[in-house]
C-alpha cells in the first residue's frame, strides 16, 4: 500500500515524538457552584426543575436542553438513586490492568430524570442489579473541596438518612 | 436546484494496524490520486473539498490548515468538518445541491498508529469536571451502555460475540481489510476482560488508512462515468453531551438520522427496501444496537437476525460484509468514509469474493464513538 518502501530496519522507524503540553481550567459556572456547593456543606445533590417539560437535570443546567428555557429553580433531591447500568472495570487509561476491579455504576437520582456517574462501593459484582437502591457516600465534611471526588462512591442504602 | 448528486470516483490505501514507512499526508495522497483518476477528473477540474479531521486525533491545532495539498486543492475552497466522514460527505452533497459546485471531493483518513496513548485521547473528550476526574477509559462507558443494552432487549454476551465472530470471518474475503480471523463466539467471551461486559475482541481494534470520493451533480456524473452511484438519501444528529441524561439503552442518534435519510430517500420501509448495510460495529453489541436504531427489526429482535443468518453475507440482510470496524480496523472519523467504500463497490459490482449479487440500494451508518452520542447515515444506489 505504501507510495514508497523506505524502511528496512523496523527497529528503526523514521519519526519525530512530539508532545502537547495543555493545561486548562473548567468553570464550574452558576449551575456547577451551586451543585458543588451542596455537596461540600450539606452532604447533598441539587437539580434544576423544568416545569414545562416536567424534566430535573442532575448535574443540574441553567437551562432546558428540551425546550430551551432558562432554568433558575434548585431542588435538593437527595442523595438516593437506583442503578441504571453498571459495568466492571478492569483496565487503567494506559492499558494497564487495575489492582481491583471497580464496579463503575450510572445511578439515576430518586425523582430526576439525571443522576452520576460514578463507582459502586460496599456491593459485590455477584450482588449488584439493575435498578438495585444506592445512596451516596461522601468524604468527611472537612475533607470535602466541591468536586465530584469528594464522592467515595456509592453504597448500600443505610435506615435513615434520606 | 440541482436534482441528484452522485458519487463518481473513489480511492484508497486499504487498511493496515500500522504505517510506519508514509506520513498521515502521503497516504491521503495515494487515496486522492487514485480517487481522480477512478473519476477521470483532475484536482484542478474539482469545485470544492472537504476533509474529516478533529484537531486532537490529528496531534495539530488547526489541522484544517494542513489539509490542502495532499488532496490538491491549494488555492481552491477547501473546509474542514470536524466529524465523521459521512457529516463532511453530507455538506459536499449541500454544496453540489446549492448548483454552485459541480464537483466536490471529500477526504477522511486514520492514522491511528500515530497516537501512542489513544485511551487518554479518547478520554479528552469526557466531560472535565463530571466524568474525567474519575480517569475511567472509553471503553468503560461503553460497557455501561452495553449492559443497559443487554438488559432491555434480553441480548447475551454471547450474541454479541457472534457478531464479532460474523465480521471478522467477513474481512477475511475483503483485501483491504486488517483484522480478518476465523473466531468463534467462545474466543470473544475467553479474552481478557476490559470493561465487563465488554471484552478485548469484542473492541474493534485501530487502523490506518484514507479514503477520497467524488461527488458530481447529475449531468457532470453522467458525463464522468457510466456507473455513477446515486445519493439518494443523507441524515444526521446528536444527542446531549450530558452522559447523565441519556437514554442508556436505545441509540436515538442513529433512528433520528436515519428517520432523516429515509424520508429523503422516499424510504418507508426500510428492510424491503435496502438490500445490505455497513453500520457502525466499534463495539460488537453496536451493531444489535444500530439495527435497531435503524429500523431493521423491533428492539430485542436484532440477536434472532444475526442467529437465523439473515444478517450473513448470504442472508435476506447482509449486514457489514466488509467486515465492519472490527473485521476493517476502526478509522476514527474515517469510519463512515470505510462503509461509503463498500457500498460503492458493492453497488458498483466491483466487490471481488464478497460481491453480494443484485444488488441496488446500500446503506452507511456510523457513530463518532465515545463519549460522542452522534449518527450519520447515507442511502445510495445505482438506479
Ligand atoms: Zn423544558
Amino acid at each position: 500500500m505504501a507510495i514508497t518502501e523506505k524502511i528496512t530496519n523496523t527497529m528503526k522507524p523514521t519519526f519525530w515524538e512530539g508532545h502537547i503540553p495543555v493545561n486548562y481550567v473548567y468553570t464550574y459556572g452558576h449551575a456547577g457552584e451551586k451543585f458543588f456547593r451542596a455537596i461540600k456543606d450539606k452532604g447533598t445533590f441539587l437539580a434544576t426543575y423544568c416545569s414545562a417539560c416536567d424534566i430535573s437535570y442532575v448535574p443540574p443546567k441553567i437551562y432546558c436542553d428540551r425546550c430551551f428555557t432558562k432554568l433558575d429553580r434548585y431542588i435538593d433531591v437527595g442523595t438516593r438513586g437506583f442503578i441504571e447500568t453498571f459495568t466492571v472495570s478492569f483496565m487503567n487509561m494506559d492499558g494497564s490492568r487495575k489492582e481491583r476491579p471497580r464496579i463503575l455504576a450510572m445511578i439515576r437520582i430518586v425523582g430526576t430524570d439525571g443522576g452520576l456517574i460514578h463507582y459502586i462501593e460496599g456491593i459485590g459484582p455477584d450482588e449488584i442489579a439493575l435498578g438495585m437502591p444506592v445512596q451516596a457516600v461522601f468524604k468527611p465534611k472537612g475533607k470535602r473541596t466541591g468536586a465530584i471526588d469528594d464522592i467515595i462512591g456509592f453504597g448500600p442504602v443505610t435506615r435513615g438518612r434520606k | 436546484m440541482t436534482e441528484r448528486v452522485a458519487i463518481v470516483g473513489i480511492g484508497t490505501t486499504g487498511f493496515r494496524p500500522i504505517t510506519p514507512d508514509v506520513s498521515y499526508r502521503e497516504l491521503i495522497f495515494e487515496a486522492a490520486r487514485k480517487a481522480y483518476t477512478d473519476a477521470g477528473i483532475e484536482p484542478s477540474e474539482i469545485d470544492g473539498f472537504i476533509t474529516a479531521a478533529e484537531d486532537f486525533l490529528e496531534g495539530y491545532s488547526i489541522a484544517d490548515e494542513y489539509c490542502p495539498d495532499q488532496i490538491g486543492a491549494v488555492l481552491k475552497p477547501t473546509h474542514t468538518v470536524p466529524g465523521d466522514f459521512l457529516q463532511a460527505m453530507a455538506t459536499g452533497f449541500m454544496m453540489v445541491k446549492t448548483g454552485a459546485f459541480r464537483t466536490v471531493a471529500v477526504e477522511a483518513h486514520s492514522k491511528a498508529s500515530n497516537m501512542k496513548n489513544i485511551s487518554e485521547l479518547i478520554g479528552f473528550a469526557m466531560d472535565p469536571i463530571y466524568n474525567r476526574p474519575l480517569r475511567e477509559t472509553p471503553h468503560a462507558i461503553s460497557a455501561l451502555e452495553m449492559t443497559r443494552y443487554l438488559f432491555e432487549t434480553c441480548t447475551t454476551p454471547d450474541q454479541c460475540a457472534q457478531v464479532v465472530s460474523k465480521n471478522m470471518g467477513n474481512a477475511m474475503h475483503n483485501p483491504y481489510a486488517a483484522f480478518g480471523a476465523e473466531i468463534e463466539s467462545g474466543d470473544v467471551l475467553n479474552s481478557e476482560p476490559v470493561s465487563l461486559p465488554l471484552h478485548r475482541l469484542d473492541i474493534a481494534q485501530h487502523a490506518d488508512g484514507a479514503v477520497v470520493v467524488v461527488l458530481a451533480d447529475e449531468a457532470t456524473a453522467r458525463a464522468l462515468t457510466d456507473v455513477p452511484i446515486w445519493v439518494e438519501g443523507i441524515g444526521w444528529c446528536t444527542d446531549t453531551p450530558t452522559l447523565e441524561m441519556r437514554d442508556w439503552g436505545e441509540a436515538a442518534y442513529a433512528r433520528l438520522a436515519a428517520d432523516m435519510a429515509y424520508r429523503m430517500a422516499g424510504i418507508t420501509n426500510p428492510v424491503a427496501e435496502i438490500d445490505f448495510a455497513e453500520i457502525c460495529d466499534e463495539y460488537s453489541y453496536k451493531e444489535l444496537q444500530h439495527m435497531e436504531a435503524l429500523r431493521f427489526c423491533m428492539p430485542g429482535e436484532a440477536a434472532h437476525l444475526l442467529e437465523t443468518g439473515v444478517t450473513a453475507i448470504d442472508g435476506e440482510l447482509p449486514i457489514n460484509v466488509s467486515g465492519g470496524a472490527l473485521g476493517v480496523g476502526h478509522l476514527f472519523e474515517a469510519s463512515g468514509a470505510h462503509k461509503i467504500l463498500e457500498l460503492v463497490e458493492q453497488l458498483r459490482g466491483e466487490a471481488g469474493t464478497r460481491q453480494i449479487p443484485d444488488v441496488a440500494v446500500g446503506l452507511a451508518q456510523t457513530w463518532r464513538g465515545v463519549p460522542t452520542a452522534t449518527g450519520a447515515v447515507a442511502i445510495l444506489s445505482n438506479l
